[in-house]
């Protein structure tokens, strides 16, 4: 029931029940009811003519790093008492300092501005609107409206940088790059030997096993080194990634996400991104800095999700050919084993890192002996896990988030793991 | 500052209205006044706002209730002031709520409280005017000044649900 429907029953029932008795005192009980409305009335809005500029001190900016937002709204029709101006914020930006509502008046033919800074976590957020709500003093007349305005913030996750990820897929691609190709060409490490052809380089002829074959020479081999097709998949499931207290490992699977990505294509690779989270997300594969904006901003704005099961997930071929990369960056424990073994089947070289759950929910849930147990459980349970991975052929890179992600990657994936290599010669593939 | 008014109308409405039932000889009516003062003090602190409106039309109810079981005209004329109060700041409040800015809700505050006092003032000019103002009328002309007034508070509402 509206303000005024009520107000106007209260003062029909207050003056019928006085002329029903005849009780003069009882009719002037409605007189400040009456002059309520009437107050309603004096000065209420009339049409909204208004208009709103916005300008944003920055578009991009990283997780931490503030924003001044400057609104300016104008009344071109007459003037209005009593306005609220409120600019929606998403969750997870906060205001710092100023007010993104403001309640004031506007004189007919003027104009308000005011700002306020914002900080936030990752995301992206379009401030497409300003809603108004304009009203006489009392409430009593309510007139409402969205003035469409521009902007968008993009708060993309944090890049660390990593030198190089030793990956090894089963295939590359004809252009030249950083991954081993496992064929005898033109590159820096050695290969193999072969016999001397015409148009080599005198640099190449290996010398020494020329000498010992007597009169036919030899000449070094090198391994040809090219870009490869990588696939990264994110798992954003929210039984894996999120824990009691509204903590969430996701957070550190992004910026791993992130950090892959860039390194892989500031090496020339062809690089795709799924995120399977609150949204399916496919990245298609691409190369070089607009590749790494795309899935920059994919990544600022992943969720996690409750989702199918992990193993229902499909990789196109299309897009990520056969014997290509797929790096797996989950926490684990999910059912991931099926989908990775149905992958490593199709002839995916697989390479899994996973954010460390168990030391990450510990740390969350204090010191004391109970925890203690169960974290010592949850941790073997966790290195069965990885080492059945690990028998599999899968590269995994076991990663405590309380420590950085560039000193996970050293250690692990700065160099080809020396069993890949066992793995490779094993299968016959590449090199004779 | 709103909130404090708020608890305050509440108790006043109830207490102005309690104390004439008290002194009109109806206790169990003045104790269930206060409870449903009580009851709306709760509801507010509990931000279930919704209900301000009922509350304030069971005010206005029990204010003619006790103006026809003999309580003073001024205390039901308190009843019903400090409930329309109480209601339209509790309406404040929330749009209060809305801005995050102090700045602008103690002007805010300020500009509705002048607002309310002017209506308020008005109320009181008015009834204390026709408490001391006697004009005898004829049936037929009592019966039409009514419906004057009827129409006319009609024709106030159609105009501001007009602007709604």
């Amino acid at each position: 029931m509206s303000r005024i429907a009520l107000l106007a029953a209260l003062i029909y029932l207050i003056v019928l029940a006085g002329l029903a008795t005849l009780n003069g005192a009882m009719v002037a009980l409605a007189l400040p009811l009456v002059l309520y409305l009437l107050a309603g009335l004096w000065r209420g809005p009339e049409e909204l003519r208004l208009t709103a500029e916005r300008t944003i001190s920055a578009e991009r900016i990283a997780p931490g790093e503030t924003v001044m937002v400057e609104i300016k709204v104008i009344n071109h029709g007459n003037s209005l008492e009593q306005v609220l101006l409120h600019d929606p914020l998403p969750a997870f930006l906060k205001t710092i300092e100023g007010a993104s509502s403001r309640l004031v008046s506007i004189p007919a033919s003027e104009s308000i501005s005011w700002s306020y800074t914002v900080r936030g976590r990752r995301g992206s957020h379009y401030f497409d609107e300003i809603q108004v709500i304009a009203e006489d003093r009392l409430g009593l007349i309510v007139k409402r409206a969205a003035l469409p305005t521009r902007g968008q913030l993009l708060i993309l996750p944090p890049v660390s940088r990593i030198r190089h990820i030793a990956i090894q897929p089963r295939e590359t691609r004809v252009y030249s790059g950083v991954i081993p190709a496992h064929q005898g060409g033109t590159g820096i490490e050695f290969f193999g030997l072969r016999e001397y052809h015409a148009g080599d380089s005198p640099h190449h002829i290996n010398w020494r096993v020329s000498a010992r074959q007597g009169e036919v020479l030899f000449s070094n081999e090198y391994e040809q080194e090219r870009v490869a097709d990588v696939g990264i998949v994110l798992d954003g499931r929210r039984r894996v990634n999120d824990f009691s207290g509204g903590r969430s490992i996701f957070e550190d699977s992004v910026l791993a996400a992130v950090a892959v990505a860039s390194s892989l294509l500031a090496e020339g690779n062809r690089v795709g991104l799924f995120i399977y989270g609150k949204r399916n997300k496919w990245t298609s594969p691409g190369y070089g800095k607009y590749q790494r904006e795309r899935i920059m901003q994919d990544l600022a704005l992943a969720e996690t999700g409750e989702t199918h099961n992990f193993k229902t997930l499909i990789v196109p071929r299309r897009l990520f050919p056969p014997n290509s990369q797929i790096i797996l960056i989950s926490p684990l424990g999910g059912g991931e084993m099926e989908l990775l073994s149905k992958l490593h089947a199709r002839g995916y070289q697989l390479l899994v890192i996973s954010p460390d759950p168990v030391s990450f929910e510990a740390r969350g849930l204090g010191e004391n002996p109970s925890v203690k147990l169960a974290a010592r459980i949850a941790r073997l349970q966790r290195e069965v896990l990885l080492r059945d991975l690990r028998h599999r052929g899968v590269q995994v890179v076991n990663w405590d988030v309380s420590k950085p992600f560039e000193q996970a990657v050293r250690a692990s994936l700065s160099r080809p793991a020396a069993f890949l290599h066992a793995i490779q010669r094993g299968r016959g593939v590449g090199r004779k | 500052m709103t909130r404090y008014l708020i608890y305050t109308s509440i108790i006043a409405g109830a207490g102005a209205l309690a104390f004439g039932l008290v002194a009109a000889m109806h206790v169990s009516s003045a104790v269930t006044v206060l409870l449903a003062g009580l009851v709306w003090i709760v509801l507010f602190a509990r931000r279930l706002f919704r209900y301000s409106g009922l509350l304030f039309a069971v005010f206005n109810v029990i204010s003619l209730a006790c103006l026809w079981a003999g309580v003073s005209p001024v205390l039901t004329l308190a009843g019903v002031i400090f409930s329309l109060l109480a209601w339209d700041l509790t309406r404040f409040f929330q749009r209060l709520q809305m801005t995050n800015s102090t700045q602008d809700a103690g002007k805010a505050e300020r500009a509705h409280f002048m607002r309310l006092a002017l209506v308020v003032g008005l109320s009181l000019l008015g009834y204390f005017a026709a408490a001391r103002i006697h004009v005898t009328l004829t049936f037929g002309s009592a019966a039409v000044l009514a419906l004057l007034g009827v129409w006319g508070i009609s024709a106030l509402v159609y105009r501001l649900r007009s602007h709604e």
